[in-house]
């Protein structure tokens, strides 16, 4: 149900609600167990599946995890790292011994300044919450030109769509390069217009996911361009 | 709290300003969707609340007794003060009144002071003995870019709505406070290398000095403030101060149309 | 003239109040979600003539270092009332009573958010009154559960604040201006809707231990009739209306 779904049929609880019995099920995330009841934790849209009840958050807040990709802005350099805003709780850690590039102690700035936008991965979380970032892997590299706009963490699955079916569609409509990090940040690379395409679609997309399946929100897109054509 | 710009966010203005458009799509001179409530708060005087964008700010208006300065024994008072408090915003902090929210307020009460709309005389009771102080406070709740013209907004229209409170403090009868002008704020922020109307956030974050007009009724100036890092020309001032004048005229309309209702 | 300051009348002579209340009833309470742009989460909540706006902001990165708790979040939360909020204006900044305030507002929110979840952690709570009529922490607290909801923030339950007190020697809920002027008593609590436990209590004045039952019953019966209304602005807010 990640992908399309339909906002009538579904139920919108709150915080402290109870969703209904324990029995026989696993309490996913955003729901505890109490005696035998589950207990909604989050503001979002029940789910259950395989067993599990869950809920899919309407907010939430990025909780990066190893192997995410991330965008990421560089926020402070030393003279063997960088510290990244990656969109979470706490910011990012990219070692020089990390980096794409070979960087003798104290050239860190050379390659990387403070503002710069990056494409990482998560190569460590640590239980306090430390991130430790990579930036060797295939693709990962400082972006250079393009936009970022910024989509809610919550709907990142349906921006991406089975297999990326609509991120490709995305891609295709807006003729962009684009990349969706992890930490709930969008890369585009596009004519202005293009740019403007993605980002209003991706609006959209945030603005009436729970209403409309994004497949409606892109065919109509798609169909607006070819009258434009 | 210093804010991030991503490098990318200041290419990308760039490009759109050589393009003659906008993050948001709007026009170099075209403003964001401007709404105004009036006496919208219980135990103010005067109150106002103004939408720009994803902009909020309310003032209140408050009256108190006083006795006049020495010097000026048949003069009353007005001040104006803004809050840039930690709600309206991640980048705002706790703690005492920041450099910036003690502009704002003092850009927003030198417009209305200098306009003369307030004529302190008028604020007397007893010469020498009682006087009214007027005071506005302004509020963000949300920062969403150009709070200076929101907040000048709001202030004007709380203060144009305010009632004297005469009965609360035994000297006379309510009536409405005496208002004779609408001083207006126009501010224009460098984006991408030329001045825009009415920023928003993301041209705040990833733009360059701002320039502050706030304009009489007969189109006089009454204030002007340049904020931020950058410099500017006589011929780019020459164009937003156009600008400035044309939309004054619009919100003072939207401040009259308010107060008819 | 039990009515603490001589002989203000507040009940009349048919047993209701003098804005013509009930002493169970509450004055009218409405709820918005999401009504700051630039927060995480918001709401406004009015109560009676009572306007009060909180904002979260958060989870982030603990500052000052030494506020940070390695096994848990904190709740960083300014309850603030604007200058134009009461009848005399207030001088902007911190003073005791919102100081006050705003620690155990901030210790009863602790209660029912998921702070271990965010370890090294503060969310930041702003609740500023901008009308006040009696009543305004207990706005306040209500407000800043729907906005930490409405942030996303991970609780077992929000919290309602609700109160009653004594007037005339009668046990009356949600004490307005007067009644808290000239009344003998006032029980503002936090009380968790779902749960049925208190997170938030004060009171000061004068109850016996009859009173404070009655007082009570009121106010769980309150909360419940305030819990529903931030059911449904929270579910107004994303759901198009349809709950």
């Amino acid at each position: 149900m990640s992908q399309g779904q339909a906002g009538a049929e579904q139920r919108l609880v709150t915080p402290g609600m109870t969703v209904g019995s324990s029995a026989g099920k696993r309490a996913g995330s955003g729901i505890i167990a109490k005696e035998n009841d589950f207990i909604a934790t989050q503001l979002g849209w029940l789910r259950e599946r395989n067993n599990t009840v869950s809920v899919d958050p309407i907010n939430a807040a990025y909780m990066p995890r190893s192997g995410d990709l991330v965008v990421a802005v560089v926020a402070e350099v030393r003279n063997n790292l960088w510290f990244m805003d990656i969109n979470g709780s706490f910011q990012g850690l990219l070692p020089m011994s990390l980096a794409p590039w070979k960087v003798e102690f104290g050239a860190a700035r050379q390659h990387m300044d403070v503002g710069n936008v990056v494409l990482a991965r998560v190569q460590e979380v640590d239980e306090c919450h430390n991130v430790v970032l990579t930036m060797k892997g295939v693709g990962l590299r400082r972006l250079n030109q393009g936009a970022v706009e910024p989509v809610p963490v919550q709907h990142i699955d349906r921006l991406r769509g089975e297999n990326n079916a609509h991120l490709q569609r995305l891609r295709d409509v807006c003729d962009a390069r684009i990349m969706v990090g992890e930490n709930g940040r969008v890369w585009i690379d596009a004519s202005l217009d293009g740019i403007a395409l993605a980002r209003k679609t991706i609006r959209r997309l945030v603005a009436e996911g729970h209403m409309t399946t994004f497949d409606s929100i892109l065919s109509d897109i798609e169909s607006n361009k070819k009258g434009d054509a | 709290m210093v804010e991030l710009v991503p490098a990318l966010l200041r290419q990308e203005l760039n490009r759109l300003a050589e393009e003659g458009t906008r993050i948001d799509g709007r026009e170099q001179w075209e403003a964001r969707d401007v709404s105004l409530e009036t006496d919208c708060l219980y135990n103010a005087e005067g109150s106002a609340k103004v939408v720009m964008g994803g902009t909020i700010v309310y003032a209140g208006v408050k009256f108190e007794l006083r006795t006049p300065w020495p010097d000026r024994p048949t003069q009353g008072s007005l001040m104006c003060g803004a809050e840039l408090r930690p709600v309206a915003g991640r980048k705002y902090e706790p703690g005492p009144p920041s450099p910036e929210s003690i502009e704002l307020g003092r850009v927003v009460d030198r417009g209305i002071r200098e306009s003369g709309c307030i004529d302190m005389e008028s604020l007397c009771i007893v010469p020498g003995e009682k006087v009214w102080g007027v005071m506005i406070d302004i509020h963000v709740l949300s920062d969403q870019g150009n709070i200076f013209d929101a907040c000048g907004l709001a202030a004007i229209a709380a203060l144009r709505t305010a009632v004297v409170p005469a009965e609360r403090f035994d000297v006379g009868e309510d009536h409405t406070l005496q208002v004779n002008g609408t001083p207006i704020m126009a501010s224009f922020t460098r984006v991408g290398g030329r001045f825009v109307l009415d920023a928003n956030e993301h041209e705040e974050l990833g733009g360059d000095e701002r320039i502050h007009i706030t304009l009489g009724d007969e189109g006089h100036l009454h204030s002007l403030q340049k904020g931020l890092k950058g410099v500017f020309t006589p011929a780019e001032f020459a164009e937003i101060f156009d600008v400035a004048q044309k939309r004054c005229v619009e919100l003072r309309k939207m401040v009259a149309k308010t107060e008819g209702n | 003239m039990m009515g603490g300051y001589g002989d203000v009348k507040l009940l009349k002579d048919d047993g209701s109040r003098l804005d013509g209340r009930k002493v169970d009833e509450m004055r009218p309470v409405s709820i918005q979600a999401g009504v700051l742009p630039a927060a995480d989460g918001s709401a406004m909540v009015t109560h009676g003539l009572n306007v009060a706006v909180a904002a979260v902001y958060g989870p982030m990165e603990a500052h000052p270092r030494k506020i940070q708790r390695q096994d848990r979040a904190v709740i960083d939360v300014r309850y603030n009332m604007a200058p134009f909020s009461t009848s005399d204006r207030i001088r902007p900044g911190f003073n005791r009573r919102s100081r006050e305030i705003s620690k155990v507002t901030a210790e009863s929110l602790e209660s029912v958010v998921l702070v271990e979840r965010y370890p090294r952690s503060k969310i930041r709570v702003e609740i500023e009154i901008l009308a006040a009529e009696a009543g305004t922490r207990c706005a306040g607290i209500t407000a800043a559960s729907v906005a930490l909801a409405d942030a996303g923030i991970p609780m077992r339950d929000m919290i309602v604040g609700v109160a009653s007190g004594k007037i005339e020697d009668t046990v009356v809920l949600d004490l307005d201006k007067a009644e808290d002027n000239y009344g003998q008593a006032d029980l503002p609590v936090g009380i968790l809707p779902n749960t049925g436990e208190i997170a938030f209590l004060q009171m000061d004045g004068d109850l016996s231990p009859e009173e404070y039952e009655l007082a009570m019953e009121y106010n769980f019966k309150a909360a419940n009739e305030i819990h529903e209304i931030m059911v449904e602005a929270l579910q107004r807010r994303y759901d198009g209306g349809e709950a």
